[in-house]
């Protein structure tokens, strides 16, 4: 029986979404602070790092579900088990949640006590057989009513956290949170982890598929999605604030005024696969690679810097001189 | 900044006028979502012209979200979804347009501590992401109201400015109904009191919009008659008064806007296309809604009076 059940545990896909935004803080926190906003339980720890850039990792909530899975092609999967939760602090700037589950090929077509959910965090169990391209393409698209919906669960995190007393919820820039789903295929033991697919949609979505080999954990993924989610944020933000008329077609004080929360807030923040896991960090070089995002990122720093040295040298002497 | 519509009856242009004060604020630059608290009968998806978008998004809306029927409630991308042919090319440079829609079948409902936590947490995010969020408001004393005058009180949002609008029609009733609305016994004032708004700053936050106004100097008007026009500046003076005396008289008012066609029966954006190519609607009336729609932010008209 036990060797069944762990057969049935070995997943084939792992699914999550993730919720990226600005901290509605006005000063970034320390990792202090930190350590403090993230503290979701009482009897585990943050893990904070101070190098190479500041980051805080909560530890994770379950929330026990039990619902359809999102499928593409209608087809009903009542499934029951614990989902993960989890967030993380990026230079005390940038807040991160993510919800992820993983998923077996197949379960037993009955509801088994709690116990045994609870002893497997993170894994969703389906009644009978996991129609994968199906479930895969279904949390891709978004959960309809009454579905498992990774967004809710990841949202709620955010919105519990954005609620904080440490908080003063006032931001130094107006920005659009963006979200992005991601399902990992399984494949055997000691095979390369790949990216299949990235994509931008509209409404601040973006989508991903991997491979994933089998012994590189579900929370690694989550990982690797959490710290190409806030490039894309930071990409996404820089440009729109750069695509803005008012930088766009100005000039003057009005254009260091609208730069300057980039400058202060923004432009350290870039550090590709900083805390990614080892197995999986050979995946940015896909990114890289096209789109570029790095190439991007240099080249939007260097239009700030240079929007911002152009309106240093046209200001008179006198404006730039402590009044 | 959050800008709440809220009129003493209905048929003041409040939905029109407020929407098409997002429309401007829009065009100026600045990203603006608007959200259509007029539960029961909510008009915002004709007014953006986003019918068919709305379709897709059915019962996923404003009300569904504040029952916590959905996670989240359903946003437009009026630029992108609009079949609206001007408004499908918006210039460069112009910000986001984003409509939140109310639900056909969402009627009132009691303002409780999970819909009033959902409501202040949906109001912060917004505030968070967007410089101006538009909140048209069911007319009348209405829950809507309640929601926004009980969500503001919020601690959490003491940060936040907030401002009110108050739409009504240029007639006695109206203005005598305005000044109840507001400073009745029952009304906005007392209620935020009640809710633990401050009173000096939440009349500070509250300017009056006068619609459907008609200008007795107006070209339109000046085929009438002596007696005609004799009378009708006797009455516009006497509404002045009338409003003066009510407490809602020139310092607390925020604008006109001049009684338009456009405004009262397409109930629909006002274009530049519509004023400078089609010349269905008046350069008054566009100007009118350019100028309140830059004061809503113009510290200059919110000072104390």
């Amino acid at each position: 029986m036990a060797a069944a059940l762990g057969q049935s545990a070995r997943s084939v896909l792992a699914c999550g979404e993730v919720r990226t935004c600005l901290l509605p803080s006005f000063q970034a926190l320390d990792g202090r602070a930190a350590a403090q906003l993230l503290r979701l339980r009482a009897d585990d720890h943050v893990r904070v790092s101070e190098r190479p850039t500041m980051y805080a990792l909560s530890p994770e909530v379950l929330t026990g579900v039990d619902c359809r899975l999102p499928t593409s092609n209608g087809s009903k999967v009542r499934a029951v088990g614990t989902v993960v939760a989890r967030a993380a602090l990026t230079e005390g700037r940038l807040l991160q949640s993510t919800a992820y589950f993983s998923v077996p090929a197949a379960g037993p077509d009955i509801r088994r006590p709690w116990g045994q959910y609870l002893v497997r965090p993170g894994l969703v169990e389906p009644f009978g057989k996991l129609p994968q391209q199906a479930t895969a393409e279904g949390v891709l698209r978004g959960a309809g009513r009454g579905e498992l919906d990774l967004g809710t669960i990841a949202e709620g995190l955010l919105t519990a956290l954005r609620r904080h007393a440490l908080l003063d919820r006032r931001v130094p820039f107006k920005s659009r949170p963006t979200h992005l789903r991601w399902v990992a295929r399984r494949q055997p033991e000691g095979e390369r982890a790949s990216l299949t697919n990235f994509t931008v949609a509209e409404g601040g979505l973006r989508t991903m598929e991997l491979r994933l080999p089998q012994d590189v954990p579900a929370a690694a993924a989550a990982g690797l999605c959490e710290d190409l989610a806030l490039h894309d944020w930071l990409l996404t933000t820089v440009q729109q604030m750069l695509d803005n008329s008012r930088i766009g077609a100005t000039d003057g004080p009005s254009v260091v005024e609208a730069l300057h929360p980039v400058v202060v807030h923004l432009l350290h923040l870039w550090m590709p696969r900083a805390h990614v896991d080892p197995a999986l960090g050979h995946l940015w070089d896909v990114l890289e690679e096209k789109p570029g995002f790095s190439r991007q990122w240099e080249k939007l720093s260097r239009r700030i810097r240079d929007r911002l040295a152009l309106q240093a040298v046209t200001t008179p002497h006198q404006a730039l001189s402590p009044r | 900044m959050l800008i709440f519509a809220a009129s003493d009856k209905g048929g003041t242009g409040r939905s029109v006028t407020s929407a098409n004060l997002a429309y401007h604020r829009a065009l100026a630059g600045d990203d603006v979502c608007y959200l259509d608290f007029d539960f029961g009968s909510p008009t915002a998806v004709a007014v953006f012209d986003v019918a068919d978008a709305r379709e897709a998004t059915e019962e996923r809306g404003l009300h569904a979200y504040l029952i916590g029927e959905v996670s989240e409630p359903e946003r437009i991308d009026v630029w992108a979804r609009t079949e609206h042919q001007v408004l499908r090319d918006p210039p460069p440079g112009c910000g986001r347009l984003v409509l939140m829609p109310g639900d056909v079948s969402g009627g009132e409902f009691a303002t409780t501590d999970d819909n009033l936590r959902r409501c202040v947490d949906l109001l912060m995010k917004l505030y968070y992401e967007f410089d101006l969020v538009v909140v048209d408001l069911s007319a009348g004393r209405s829950y809507a109201v309640d929601m926004a005058l009980e969500a503001t009180a919020q601690p959490e949002m003491s940060e936040v400015t907030a401002r009110w609008l108050v739409f009504h029609r240029w007639t006695r009733q109206h203005v005598a109904a305005a000044a109840s609305l507001v400073f009745g016994r029952r009304g906005i004032v007392a209620g935020g009191v009640d809710r633990g708004h401050d009173e000096e700053a939440l009349r500070g936050a509250i300017r009056f919009v006068r619609a459907a106004v008609p200008d007795p100097e107006s070209p339109l008007w000046s085929q009438v008659s002596p007696t005609q026009s004799a009378w009708m500046r006797k009455t516009d003076g006497d509404l002045k008064q009338l409003a003066s005396t009510a407490g809602i008289g020139y310092s607390q008012v925020l604008g006109s806007v001049p009684l338009e066609p456009v405004l009262q029966w397409r109930e629909q954006l006002i274009t530049d296309e519509d004023v400078l190519d089609s010349q269905i609607a008046n350069q008054e009336t566009w100007q009118a809604l350019s100028r309140l729609a830059a004061r809503l932010t113009d510290d200059k008209y919110w000072e104390e009076a």
